[in-house]
């Protein structure tokens, strides 16, 4: 098989086709557009999760330079308050509520808040001095949080105690709500990339029934004969993909690097560099979804 | 080359057969004409020989291997081996006349090199030296043909099915037509020529085998379109096999005449 040839089988396909393979393109990108937006929703969840989220339920942040709170009047948490803290959740009457408490240094608290806020600019100007630190506490059973809180937001040291589950809660379900309606979206229009790209390839096949007629009394192989069709259909999605995944790219870099990360700085937002990520698997998925509906479609329109 | 052992081809299991229980052997090198009305089964017979259809019963040999054995893959190999002309000659409208013979060779794989030097030597065989670079519609009929059995013979099949390859052309034409098809011939190729063409029959005097309604009733070597052999008993004969009482007579028995010696060939021969 002569690869020039099939290049050039497949360029005079795609010009002859061109209306129908400028639709498929258009159709698998705001199909994959969509498909790309489910998957960021998902992993700027993540990244609002945070180093916490999955492993704690209740924080007791203690008190730092500048706290306001009653129990901070003596200044910052000494390490006689934290030991006592310690001391306290490790006692009976409270020990019997907690799974596991792990304490978060200031240190360790700069380092996570590091990484979970990498694409914002507020990194540049938290120093570790200003992030309280605080006890993490693994709840046997997180309805029970109350009892946590009254017990310790009265101690010295303590500047408060927040539930994180129950303040991300609501934004999370918000979100996973939206990816789903995108992913629905998705799905619909999954559906017409497939229908148009069996209808592309089924007219291709017909405007050149001629050749693959003359292929096929020459003794041309299967793959010969029904390659440049496939391959019609996987560039247009290939490209599809591709405009997709730029999409994307461009609603992280502009929107929430640009917009959002300004308007809301406490809030840590995906990089664009992580939409790219999703990249791969847009063009996998584009590139499989177009093989697979031509080669369908040529099992029951092409004779070889 | 070719060999039918007992074939019958039913399209629709009410009407008649296509062909019906046929026995034939046509040899490496022969030259054989295929005659007879239209429906009479002559292009089923070339369908078979191509696998584009499977025979109900029988055994179709082409090249001494049985079709029907042959696995959906490896029918290209089999089409390599065979060259078809057509009527309406089929060639690709926007392609130049070598690239339409050089289509043949790039679809199977064959290098550009061997491409250069295999393409221009054939369309000198046919007569179509110096027109490589025509458009199809700046051809006459004739040499359109001429472009189709270059294409058809470019890979040098053992055998060529032509399917009435002078249908559309002149009487003039038609016969500058046969003596490409005779000069490939002559280089040892089987051709197998499905024609209504009676003048060229007549003309070239080759073995010609005449279907009616699926059934073989002539088989004569270096003979006429119509047979000149008076055949006692015919109508009776074909009574029968279109009614199907009995194994139809796959051949005629022809008297030997002293002008025209008929070498029977049917496998039939002996139950008529």
């Amino acid at each position: 098989m002569r690869l020039a040839f099939v290049l050039s089988e497949i360029g005079s396909g795609l010009r002859r086709n061109l209306s129908m393979v400028i639709s498929v393109i258009l159709v698998t990108f705001v199909s994959l557009t969509f498909v790309g937006a489910a998957g960021m929703l998902q992993l700027q969840i993540n990244q609002m999760k945070g180093y916490w989220y999955d492993k704690v339920q209740v924080a007791i942040f203690l008190c730092s330079d500048g706290s306001t709170a009653p129990g901070c009047a003596t200044g910052p948490a000494t390490r006689e308050q934290e030991d006592n803290l310690r001391k306290l959740l490790q006692s009976p009457a409270v020990a019997q509520y907690v799974n596991d408490f792990q304490y978060e240094s200031k240190t360790d608290a700069y380092k996570h808040f590091k990484e979970q806020f990498a694409n914002s600019p507020i990194v540049d100007s938290v120093t570790p001095d200003q992030l309280p630190a605080s006890f993490r506490i693994n709840m046997k059973d997180p309805e029970k949080y109350e009892i946590i809180s009254e017990t310790f937001s009265s101690q010295a040291g303590v500047e408060t105690v927040i539930d994180q589950r129950q303040l991300l809660e609501r934004l999370f379900s918000a979100m996973n709500a939206a990816s789903l309606v995108a992913v629905s979206i998705a799905g619909v229009m999954i559906i017409c990339a497939i229908l148009l790209i069996a209808t592309t390839i089924r007219l291709s096949a017909f405007s050149r029934r001629r050749e693959t007629g003359i292929m096929r009394l020459v003794g041309a192989s299967k793959m010969v004969i029904q390659l440049p069709f496939i391959l019609e259909g996987v560039i247009a999605a290939v490209i599809g993909a591709a405009l997709a995944s730029g999409t994307l790219w461009a609603v992280a870099h502009f929107f929430l690097g640009g917009v959002m990360s300004k308007q809301y700085p406490d809030t840590a937002f995906i990089s664009p560099g992580q939409t790219l990520m999703l990249a791969p698997a847009l063009i996998g998925l584009g590139v499989v979804l177009a093989g697979v509906s031509s080669l369908l479609t040529l099992r029951r329109y092409l004779r070889v | 080359m070719i060999r039918f052992e007992n074939v019958t081809k039913v399209y629709d299991q009410k009407a008649r057969p296509a062909l019906d229980s046929i026995n034939l052997e046509i040899d490496r090198g022969e030259f054989a004409f295929l005659v007879g009305a239209s429906g009479s089964g002559k292009s089923t017979f070339l369908r078979l020989v191509l696998k584009e259809d499977r025979a109900s019963s029988g055994a179709v040999y082409v090249a001494g291997q049985n079709v029907a054995n042959i696995s959906s893959w490896r029918v290209p190999r089999l089409r390599r081996g065979i060259g078809v002309v057509f009527q309406d000659f089929r060639l690709l409208p926007q392609k130049s006349v070598f690239a339409n013979v050089a289509f043949a060779m790039q679809v199977i794989g064959k290098s550009r090199s061997v491409i250069r030097d295999t393409v221009p030597e054939v369309l000198k065989t046919v007569g179509l030296e110096g027109k490589e670079n025509r458009l199809p519609h700046e051809l006459s009929g004739g040499e359109q043909q001429r472009v189709a059995i270059a294409r058809a013979v470019v890979n040098r099949p053992g055998i060529l099915l032509a399917d009435e390859p002078t249908g559309n052309l002149d009487p003039t034409t038609s016969m500058g037509i046969m003596g490409v098809l005779d000069k490939i011939n002559q280089n040892g190729t089987t051709v197998v020529m499905a024609t209504h063409d009676d003048d060229i029959v007549n003309e070239m005097r080759k073995r010609v085998v005449e279907l009616k309604n699926g059934v073989i009733i002539r088989d004569e070597a270096r003979a006429l379109y119509t047979s000149m052999i008076p055949v006692v008993g015919q109508s009776r004969r074909l009574r029968d096999a279109s009614g199907r009482t009995e194994q139809p007579a796959a051949s005629s028995r022809a008297e030997a005449r002293a002008d025209a010696p008929a070498e029977l060939r049917t496998a039939g021969e002996g139950q008529a």
